[in-house]
């Protein structure tokens, strides 16, 4: 698939996206929406924080015994009638798909959202190959036709409105259709009706796989992951090899979390578990299915005291619609598969680039948002401190940055020193300060001035007034009695001998 | 052609096998075991307990479905007798001037006699002829008619089994979706359904076990609800008892 041309850093990308109006509104109002509905969605279900806390048990477990779980999810899935594949990454998943489709001789293939199949561009490997890749879920397919990548994880085509699809649909349809949502959809179900009766090969994504059954699970409202399912001879599933739950069981509570934290659902329109090809007798489903586990560097989050948390992700995007930066910048300033929160994090931790996780891990406010937010309680902001961490540790901070803070270091270890820089301060800033405010952007003012101004130094600073500010509290302030002066003394005494900390 | 498409299965499932034992072989060792973990235990499993105490009564089950189905834009009735769906099926199909149906070979539709009912309308019974391609009769089809298996009042779901006579493409290519839920079948939680499903052996599943909640929907437009864009956007279901 083709993105364009790609702006390089975050800065660039969000660059492009504040400038686009419609598409900032369009994020903030779908943001909301969602949030909102999560909001009405967990508070008439109730006991939300038991329910977050039996999912984060649930997966935890999962993945700290994955070894046996994906063994006896494979055997099982075997036993089902499944042929069962391992890539360990992207290439080999790609190898295998095309394996696959070659043996078919079949020029289309029907796919139904999966983000793996976006981490692995897949829909350009069939292309070169010269089969067309149709994406069926409304939001996808619009997205396609454009050329371009999803900026939301549930809903694709955020950034698009109504005119700017209706003149997609047209090109397809030949023909001009009026920009009403309603016709638009219409013509994407018989269009796709079409495609989905004329195709060898369904493509499915997999939001959970039960060890117990061999089953896979599929959420969505459209209903166009069951026609993919359904309908074609063949049907390939990626799956990332995280996606296992033990039970059943398990599966009612992650029903639970999932629609909840994506769109505010009780349960999505539909929820199939799909348990190997057709039986003998069935007149429909798939003849023939392949399940195709893939790693892509998730095993590099595992056995990662800092990193493992992130496989319990269940992908329904509420760390998005909560985060103040992804309301903001959009999910294409991101600039990987996955974007918001999880997105700043995974794409680097899958990637194992740490070149690339200085930029990404920045463009966040560390304001836990995301942490609340996330139905397995994922702890988002403290992983995008230890990235910043391992950047600055790797030695991909800034060169500036190291020297400024080692002067800072300097300036704030000696008093007369921070005096006489002090001094300096205020004598410097005459030529710059206007009304209390520095506006200039020179030198290393620019970043944060293009936005916002810096206050200007006071004419006697905190310290310069501290000797006055003393005799005032002393004069004020009634004696301390001899209690008080002794608690305090003993705990002063104990913070000498190591003391205690807080928390 | 055939043979060359068993010997790249066949190959396949050789280098998949091959690949297993250091996939999740690799697995393991990031776990810090040498060996693949053997069966732990299990000590969350499924909801919190509280939630297991949940059972309301049949009127309250009754009342909640059908409030949670309407909720999600899709229609409910209830029917003290199976003759009294009937006329409602009868009813809505001559109403809309369905030409054809398509209904589950299941023996509680088979003794319902919509077809002498419907005598204008040309109406298919699943998997009746093997020979027949059934996919195409039910994405012809103005309405598809089903029993369910078990349906859940709290989030307003059905839920539905394939098997030989009951095609999964009846619930979904129609037009129209016509549910028929036996009042027995109806649960108060998912939970009770999933009991049921992991009490079945493994060799017993069927393919496809499918959970409904609603008309086939999407906000994919400018956020902009659309009913039916690939499933049914209109749906019926019908409680029984």
């Amino acid at each position: 698939m083709s993105h364009g041309q790609q702006a390089s850093t975050v800065k660039e990308r969000s660059h492009i996206a504040l400038n686009n109006e419609f598409l900032r509104k369009a994020v903030k109002f779908t943001t909301e929406r969602l949030r909102n509905g999560k909001k009405k969605a967990t508070e008439e279900h109730g006991n939300w924080e038991e329910w977050r806390e039996r999912g984060r048990q649930i997966r935890l477990h999962t993945i700290a015994h994955l070894d046996y779980y994906l063994n006896q999810f494979v055997e099982n899935a075997r036993a089902n009638g499944v042929h069962v594949h391992f890539a360990a990454d992207g290439k080999e998943a790609v190898e295998l798909s095309m394996k696959i489709a070659a043996s078919k001789q079949t020029r289309s293939v029907v796919k139904s959202k999966s983000m793996v199949s976006e981490e692995l561009h897949i829909n350009a490997a069939l292309e070169k190959m010269g089969i067309e890749a149709v994406e069926t879920d409304l939001g996808e397919y619009i997205i396609q036709l454009a050329g371009e990548t999803p900026s939301h994880i549930i809903i694709p085509a955020i950034h698009k409105n109504r005119y700017q699809i209706a003149e997609l649909l047209s090109k397809e349809a030949g023909e001009t259709l009026p920009a009403d949502t309603s016709i638009l959809a219409g013509f994407v179900r018989r269009k796709l009706r079409e495609k989905f009766l004329d195709a060898e090969i369904g493509m499915t994504g997999c939001n959970f796989a039960i060890a117990e059954t061999g089953s896979m699970v599929l959420f969505e409202n459209e209903g166009n992951a069951r026609m993919v399912s359904t309908v074609p001879k063949t049907q390939i599933t990626l799956m990332g090899m995280e996606r296992i739950i033990p039970t059943f069981a398990d599966l009612e509570v992650m029903a639970t979390l999932l629609p909840r934290s994506a769109t505010g659902q009780k349960l999505t329109v539909y929820m199939s578990a799909i348990s190997g090809p057709k039986r003998d007798a069935d007149a429909d489903g798939p003849e023939e299915m392949h399940i195709i586990i893939v790693d892509n560097g998730r095993s590099l989050q595992l056995g990662d005291p800092e990193f493992q948390e992130l496989l319990n992700c269940i992908r329904c995007g509420a760390c998005l619609n909560a985060c103040p930066v992804y309301r903001h910048i959009g999910g294409h300033a991101y600039g990987g598969t996955y974007s918001g929160p999880i997105g700043a994090v995974l794409t680097p931790a899958l990637q194992s680039n740490v070149a690339e996780w200085d930029d990404i891990a920045n463009a966040s406010s560390l304001c836990g948002a995301c942490y609340e937010a996330c139905p397995v309680k994922i702890p988002l902001h403290d992983m995008l401190v230890y990235l910043r961490n391992r950047k600055v540790e790797k030695g991909y901070g800034q060169t500036a940055e190291k020297i400024g803070m080692k002067g800072f270091a300097a300036i704030m270890s000696n008093s007369k020193r921070m005096r006489s820089v002090i001094k300096m301060g205020q004598i410097g800033q005459k030529l710059v300060a206007r009304q209390g405010m520095i506006k200039t952007k020179i030198g290393p003012l620019k970043g944060w001035n293009s936005v916002r101004y810096l206050p200007s130094l006071p004419n006697q600073s905190f310290r310069e007034r501290w000797g006055t500010l003393e005799q005032e509290v002393q004069a004020s302030n009634p004696k301390m009695s001899d209690e008080v002066r002794q608690r305090m003394e003993q705990a002063l005494e104990q913070r000498k001998n190591g003391g205690r900390h807080h928390g | 052609m055939a043979d060359q498409e068993l010997t790249l299965l066949e190959q396949l499932e050789k280098e998949s096998r091959a690949k297993q034992a250091k996939f999740i072989g690799g697995i393991a060792e990031k776990l810090g075991r040498k060996d693949i973990a053997q069966k732990p235990q299990h000590p969350f499993r499924g909801a919190p307990d509280f939630w297991n105490q949940l059972n309301w009564t049949q009127e309250e089950k009754i009342e909640r479905f059908m409030d949670n189905w309407q909720s999600v834009g899709g229609h409910a009735a209830r029917f003290q007798t199976m003759e009294e769906a009937k006329q409602f099926i009868v009813d809505r199909a001559n109403e809309f001037g369905a030409r054809h149906m398509i209904r589950q070979n299941q023996p509680e539709l088979n003794e319902l006699g919509l077809e002498e009912a419907l005598p204008e309308t040309d109406i298919r019974v699943w998997n009746s002829d093997p020979e027949e391609y059934w996919k195409a009769h039910a994405a012809g089809a103005d309405i598809g008619v089903a029993v369910v298996d078990h349906a859940i009042a709290y989030t307003g779901t059905i839920t539905v089994l394939s098997s030989p006579d009951k095609g999964r493409s009846v619930t979904l290519l129609p037009t129209v979706m016509m549910a028929i839920i036996p009042v027995e079948r109806l649960k108060t939680r998912m939970g009770e359904v999933m009991e049921k499903i992991d009490g079945m052996r493994r060799e017993d599943l069927p393919a496809g076990i499918h959970f409904i909640t609603g008309p086939s929907r999407s906000s994919d437009i400018e956020n902009d609800l659309t009913i039916g864009v690939h499933g049914p956007g209109i749906v019926y279901a019908l409680i029984v008892g």
